[in-house]
């Protein structure tokens, strides 16, 4: 593999190596690299964890689409359902689930609605969400944004649209929210997770050709920085020649 | 006999200008109207369009939980009041009329999620109070959505929500194929929450690719996604999705819409002009369907989204 590996590449291998075999998860809206990642793993180490809970079970695209909400990316699949699904899928949960949004904070919540003044005189308004339950239904999620800003990373969201770690553990009893959350975050500059008494955001590696000062600058927040960052594990051999060659063909994820 | 008049079954079949008007004049005595499909995908927008042609103002717009270019384009001519759909983007941008609108305080967006909206058309199908959900924690979300209630559930005594019935006035649907009755065929892979408005409306207006004879319905009862029992009108419209995709006969322009999205951005910084331009020769302009086809590229060009389509 000569070309260099893209930032999407990386944060698609990141996701990969955390999905496990015989799971159910499904990519949520912004599905380009959830999708890569999903096919990876089932295509390296996971052949039998499902994609469902989003009215399609197991699609099988020939090529990586921004959206799964359309035929194509579907493109054959194993089962078709409707939205009389949603309900049984919101409230039994899937094993994980992906999101980002306008502003991602400390404690990982995530704010879709409106950045600036309030939700019915906002002073941008953001699309919204559809699903918020997936969130804390399911055993977990991951946060993947694909820019990494002082503006989209910033301590305290405008608007709560998905719930993160809340203000910590405290906040999440008294929600009533009582699986993990999100479990780490990826970006294209950094794996982001929680400090486990806190659950505040904390800097776990860099990515090749990034550096710990850097991430800081790019962020909203202190990450705490106080030792070195280790790097994250590049791709391996095995896991770039099947996203290149079997899943990203049209090479989106370089594009 | 005579005096005596021999009953036959009546045609659901009309044209989309009488069908626009029967939306029009129904929507008067209550704004709710509600959209079919999703996102890109199986959007009635030569209704939508014919809804804006004859005039509509004040409207209330439902929809399965994500929706875009067809809400936006009702805001930017000015027909919406209250938005109740829980994400309004166009997936790969947001969607510019919409965000305007909100922010200057023209359009109401409401805070939702995909269990309120999706378990108040449940309610409403089903012809019960209320639906309850027990899956919602910890968003801002909550303390805003109009449309939810906390209950104790009666057998675990927990605290839960409850929606009511959701009840548009109007549906608009778009499926591949009908039968003249209203038999309604969805041939896409996803059937979104058609199935559930179509039972939960008053009224429910079809447009479909093509009218079919009524032997293919007899012939296969259990492709029949909505029974005529629940469809008022039918009309047969050629790319009655356009610009959005109606597979597996075409897929979504996105072209089109990227190029909408644009004029939308420029209104956003204040130059309207492309915007009223784009309403004037696709929406208030084509005197029918044929005209409309001719204004965003003719046959040959749409044809590209049919090829697109079965690429699959």
């Amino acid at each position: 593999m000569s070309a260099a590996i893209s930032p999407l590449e990386q944060m698609v291998v990141v996701l990969a190596r955390d999905l496990a075999d015989g799971e159910l998860g499904a990519a949520g809206a912004a599905a380009l690299v959830p999708m890569a990642a999903i096919a990876l793993a089932r295509e390296l180490h996971a052949p039998n964890l499902t994609v469902g809970g989003e009215m399609f079970f197991n699609p099988e695209p020939g090529r990586l689409y921004p959206s799964m909400l359309d035929d194509r990316a579907l493109g054959r699949c194993e089962a078709a359902e409707t939205f009389i699904e949603l309900f049984g899928h919101s409230h039994h949960g899937l094993d994980f689930f992906f999101h980002s949004g306008l502003q991602h904070d400390a404690y990982g919540n995530i704010n879709l609605h409106h950045v600036g003044g309030t939700l019915h005189a906002p002073k941008v308004r953001g699309p919204g969400a559809a699903n918020l339950s997936y969130c804390h239904t399911s055993t977990r999620f991951y946060i993947c944004p694909t820019l990494h800003t002082t503006r989209n990373f910033v301590e305290k969201v405008d608007f709560v649209t998905i719930p993160g770690h809340l203000s910590g553990p405290e906040a999440k009893r008294v929600a009533g929210l009582t699986n993990e959350g999100p479990r780490f975050v990826v970006t294209p500059r950094a794996v982001l997770d929680f400090d486990p008494a806190t659950l505040r955001m904390r800097l776990k590696s860099v990515h090749a050709g990034h550096t710990a000062a850097e991430v800081q600058r790019h962020t909203g927040f202190d990450l705490g920085i106080t030792q070195n960052v280790p790097q994250t594990p590049l791709p391996t051999e095995e896991e770039l020649t099947a996203l290149r060659e079997r899943i990203d063909k049209t090479g989106t994820l370089r594009a | 006999m005579e005096g005596q008049t021999t009953l036959t079954r009546r045609s659901k079949v009309t044209g989309l200008q009488d069908a626009a008007r029967r939306a029009r004049d129904a929507l008067r005595e209550r704004p709710d109207l509600c959209l079919g499909g999703l996102f890109k995908q199986g959007r009635p927008v030569a209704l939508v369009r014919g809804l804006l042609a004859v005039g509509a103002k004040g409207l209330h717009i439902y929809s399965s939980p994500g929706a875009g270019y067809d809400v936006d384009l009702m805001i930017a001519a000015g027909a919406v009041e209250q938005v109740f759909i829980p994400g309004v983007t166009l997936e790969n941008r947001l969607c510019p009329n919409f965000r305007s609108a909100v922010e200057a305080g023209q359009v109401t967006a409401h805070a939702l999620d995909a269990l309120t909206v999706v378990g108040g058309l449940m309610a409403s199908a089903h012809g019960v109070p209320f639906q309850p959900i027990d899956a919602l924690r910890g968003s801002d979300v909550l303390k805003h959505n109009p449309l939810i209630r906390e209950i104790d559930c009666p057998f675990s005594g927990r605290r839960i929500h409850a929606v009511g019935p959701i009840r548009p006035r109007v549906t608009f649907l778009h499926a591949q194929e009908a039968d003249r009755w209203g038999n309604l065929r969805h041939l896409s892979t996803m059937v979104y929450a058609d199935q559930l408005m179509a039972r939960a409306s008053d009224m429910v207006i079809a447009s479909v690719d093509r009218i079919v004879p009524d032997e293919v319905i007899l012939d296969d009862p259990s492709r029949v996604t909505v029974p005529s029992h629940y469809v008022d009108v039918v009309v047969e419209v050629p790319y009655g999705a356009h610009p959005t995709a109606s597979f597996p006969n075409y897929a979504m322009d996105e072209d089109h819409i990227d190029a909408y999205a644009d004029l939308g951005d420029a209104a956003r910084a204040s130059d309207r002009a492309g915007l009223d331009a784009y309403i004037a020769r696709h929406v208030t302009g084509p005197k029918d369907q044929k005209d409309y086809i001719k204004t965003v590229g003719g046959a040959e060009y749409l044809a590209q989204l049919n090829a697109e389509a079965r690429k699959g």
